[in-house]
């Protein structure tokens, strides 16, 4: 829209039309659905907080903060608070790691690994199942009777079947490894693309001063990608904070064994599909959910892009939903 | 030109953001009060949790050939069904009628959103419907839903190995035997002893639960408190002692290790074969839970297209009591909305689905085959039919179609045993006074806390903390002490 400036347009159509109008018009639908898909809910979730309202009842009252001093008086908000980032934090550090060691195997010119493509396809399909399938899959496969517990004691690798979903530290674990399986191959395909858009000729200079590997990943890899990964911290974290799929479909959607794997998410869903369905208390929980991503995610923006030395190179993005995922 | 076909296409883009946002158009309803009878095509929408309603949608429609039935099925695993009820309560586009499961019939009943069907009482007083189901579906004096089943518990057991440990498979001797929860123990202890370890009393702990619940002396909430019974401290001692004893197979009900005690496919993890002696199910538990998982089950290979059959086929292996304590277990309940489109043809069609002598009778001797609903709609598939057994609401139906019980499939299963008889005398016998909205969440709310103290994980004290803290974070409203 912008390339349509007055004077840009040209001379003649002078007078008739202000051509600025186009602007507006061209982001219109944009504006519109985010102004009542995304700006009103979030709006009317933040008066919904400060409301006693329920699904089975057609009155409601405005009580204040209530629904926020009840939400902190209890361990379940703070329990929640800190699963979400232990199990963000135990999926997401591997994550980078592992996609990282990976992309810079396969964009290596010196390691020359075959089929690339084949690898980079594999390690996504994770990716493409549908979180149920997922969750119900790996729900059976760690169940008391199920294969995991049969193949290991057979083997005599463990002495007695473990019972994963009744111990908090196992079912952690294995949400823990089912996030990251989930993403990493995703993380890993930004990561590549970071990577192979940096021009080869710095690589080619630093071999012949005679860099080492450690060094060329450390003084030209990493501060090249830097944008990419602050964009891969962002959404991570904030699709992080959201966590919810996996863990509401691999127990019984209360983040049982004793709220071990309760996000945030999965708490304010409880809230609302308690039996009268306390809508209130549910959107006090998600205002403290975006007021918690928010804050970590401007920290984060902040804290890594004033660091960039070139002014032009702006990192701040627009997200869409589908990459809003851990 | 260029203009217009940019204006064109923003304004497309913005009707194609918000066509979503458009209401169906509503069909004028006619305030005919024979509305079933009248000749303009009417669509009922009914939303149920199985597909069992769909069955009757199915012979309604054929009674009612210029009604069509738009029938939705949400599952109630997690919860779906009640959310997907909610939030269409919320946006007002309501269906017309829907079925109500026990753990939430009391919800509904208890608020604003059903329609008054008392004046079916008179039918159902003739029908001599089993009260607690009345009662169940009646607030402040107005009813509001019924239902076509009564629920009453029993226990199931495999006589084979009742013969193996107790030396008898006489139902009245097995049920004096276990008859109250001390004797329910022991005979565990029987069963585990004379088996050396690997015959289970029961699937999982979740199994007599129910039992636990239904013999309470007070309600979950008193004046707006919680309130814990003794029965559920008793609950608690037994629950640890069938964990810590190893008398339950800790499966989780409704999964894949209990299925497999059914038909003798359960197999540890060492590869050891390991049995189950009995199942505390209600009368639903019979045709649609016992029976199915009863036969030997073909599963897939690993890595081949070969298929195997695990387990065998253990019908004519069972036996049905009342089990240690009476109980009562689930049951569906159907209603009307009050805001439906059709009001009178919803309501004809809870008359016709709960209070219809006619519809019971098909529905408890299996009339409804796939043949049978295949002739009404064939587009319904292969699998849609109602098997013999069901219990019904209805004594005067019951009465009427005990005997044909004598040598029926569920008869077969039970070794000749008409397990209808058995339920017939224990359905006038339940009384559920004890029943609240709030028991189904606040009874999830034990489920942690009863699993930490079973295995050891937590003290009694602990165990009630977290379940008290449980309760509060559920249901805001409870006062917890």
């Amino acid at each position: 829209m912008l390339a349509l400036t007055p004077k840009a347009s040209g001379k003649k159509s002078t007078g008739r039309i202000n051509k600025n109008f186009y602007g507006y018009l061209f982001t219109a639908p944009f504006i519109i659905g985010f102004l009542l898909f995304s700006f009103y809910p979030l709006i009317y979730t933040f008066f919904l907080s400060i409301t006693n309202m329920t699904m089975m009842s057609k009155s409601y009252k405005i009580i204040g903060l209530e629904n926020f001093t009840k939400l902190f008086a209890d361990k379940f908000f703070l329990q929640a608070l800190g699963n979400t980032w232990k199990l963000w934090l135990l999926n997401f550090i591997p994550q980078i790691g592992i996609a990282m060691l990976l992309a810079v195997w396969f964009t290596n010119n010196r390691l020359k690994i075959k089929f690339v493509g084949i690898w980079r396809t594999i390690f996504y399909l994770p990716n493409l199942l549908m979180p149920a399938t997922i969750a119900v899959m790996f729900f059976s496969f760690f169940s008391l009777y199920g294969p995991v517990n049969q193949f290991t004691v057979r083997a005599g690798i463990i002495n007695d079947a473990i019972d994963f979903f009744r111990s908090n530290g196992w079912t952690q674990s294995i949400l823990v490894f089912v996030q990251w399986w989930m993403w990493f191959g995703s993380t890993l395909i930004i990561l590549m693309a970071g990577m192979t858009s940096i021009s080869p000729t710095y690589y080619e200079a630093a071999m012949v001063d005679g860099a080492s590997s450690w060094d060329m990943f450390t003084k030209i890899t990493l501060p090249l990608l830097k944008p990419v990964l602050i964009y891969t911290l962002v959404t991570s974290l904030v699709g992080g904070m959201q966590m919810f799929d996996i863990p509401y479909m691999l127990t019984d959607g209360r983040g049982s064994p004793n709220g071990s794997i309760m996000t945030m998410n999965v708490l304010m869903y409880m809230k609302f599909a308690s039996n009268k369905g306390h809508i209130g208390a549910a959107s006090s929980v998600g205002v403290m959910i975006f007021i918690i991503t928010s804050i970590a995610a401007l920290i984060v923006m902040k804290a890594l892009s004033e660091r960039e030395h070139k002014p032009g190179k702006n990192t701040i993005k627009v997200f869409t939903k589908g990459e809003l995922k851990a | 030109m260029k203009k217009t076909l940019a204006l064109a296409l923003v304004f497309l883009m913005i009707v194609g953001l918000l066509a979503g946002c458009a209401q169906p158009a509503t069909e004028p309803t006619a305030g005919t009060p024979d509305a079933a009878q009248n000749d303009t095509p009417k669509t009922l929408k009914v939303w149920s949790f199985t597909d069992e309603v769909r069955t009757m949608a199915l012979a309604f429609q054929e009674k009612y050939p210029n009604v069509k039935v738009e029938y939705t099925m949400i599952p109630m695993t997690n919860g779906e069904f009640q959310t997907k009820l909610k939030s269409a309560l919320q946006s007002g586009e309501v269906p017309d009628v829907i079925s109500l499961e026990a753990s939430f019939v009391r919800e509904y009943v208890e608020s604003d959103f059903l329609a008054d069907v008392s004046d079916l009482l008179p039918v159902a007083k003739e029908l001599g419907v089993y009260q607690f189901t009345i009662d169940i579906g009646t607030y402040e004096g107005v009813t509001k839903a019924f239902s076509y089943q009564a629920t009453p518990g029993a226990m199931f057991y495999r006589r084979s190995l009742a013969k193996e440990y107790f030396g008898t498979d006489d139902p009245v001797k097995i049920q004096e035997l276990v008859s109250g929860m001390e004797n329910f123990e022991a005979a565990a202890k029987v069963v585990k002893e004379k088996s050396k370890g690997n015959t289970y009393m029961v699937g999982s702990t979740g199994d007599f639960t129910n039992l636990f619940f239904a013999n309470r002396k007070a309600p979950w909430v008193v004046d707006g408190k919680l309130t814990i019974d003794p029965m559920v401290d008793q609950l608690f001692e037994t629950a640890k002692s069938f964990r810590q004893n190893g008398y339950e197979a800790q499966a989780n009900q409704w999964q894949e290790g209990w299925f497999a005690g059914m038909n003798d496919s359960l197999v540890d993890a060492k590869g050891n074969q390991k049995q189950v002696f009995s199942y505390l199910l209600p009368t639903w538990g019979l045709p649609y839970v016992l029976m199915p998982n009863a036969a030997p089950k073909e599963v897939k290979e690993e890595g081949s297209d070969k298929s195997k059959t695990v387990g065998k086929d253990t019908s004519g292996d069972w036996a049905s009591i009342n089990g240690p304590m009476p109980y009562q277990w689930g049951g569906t309940w159907i209603g009307a909305m009050k805001d439906a489109e059709n009001l009178d043809l919803a309501k004809e069609f809870v008359k016709f689905t709960t209070l219809n002598p006619e519809t019971l009778k098909n529905w408890a001797l299996g009339t409804y085959t796939n043949e049978y609903l295949k002739k009404i709609d064939p587009s319904i598939g292969d699998k849609l039919s109602q098997g013999p057994g069901d219990f019904v609401s209805s004594r005067k139906v019951v009465e009427e179609i005990i005997s044909k019980f004598d040598d029926a499939a569920t008869s077969k299963f039970l070794a000749g045993q008409n397990s209808y008889k058995g339920f017939a005398a224990a359905a006038p016998t339940i009384d559920l006074k004890l029943i609240q909205a709030s028991d189904d969440a606040i009874q999830r709310s034990l489920n942690d806390p009863l699993t930490n103290y079973a295995s050891n994980k937590q003290s009694k004290e602990e165990a009630i903390k977290q379940f008290k803290d449980a309760v509060k974070n559920a249901l805001p409203d409870i006062i917890v002490e």
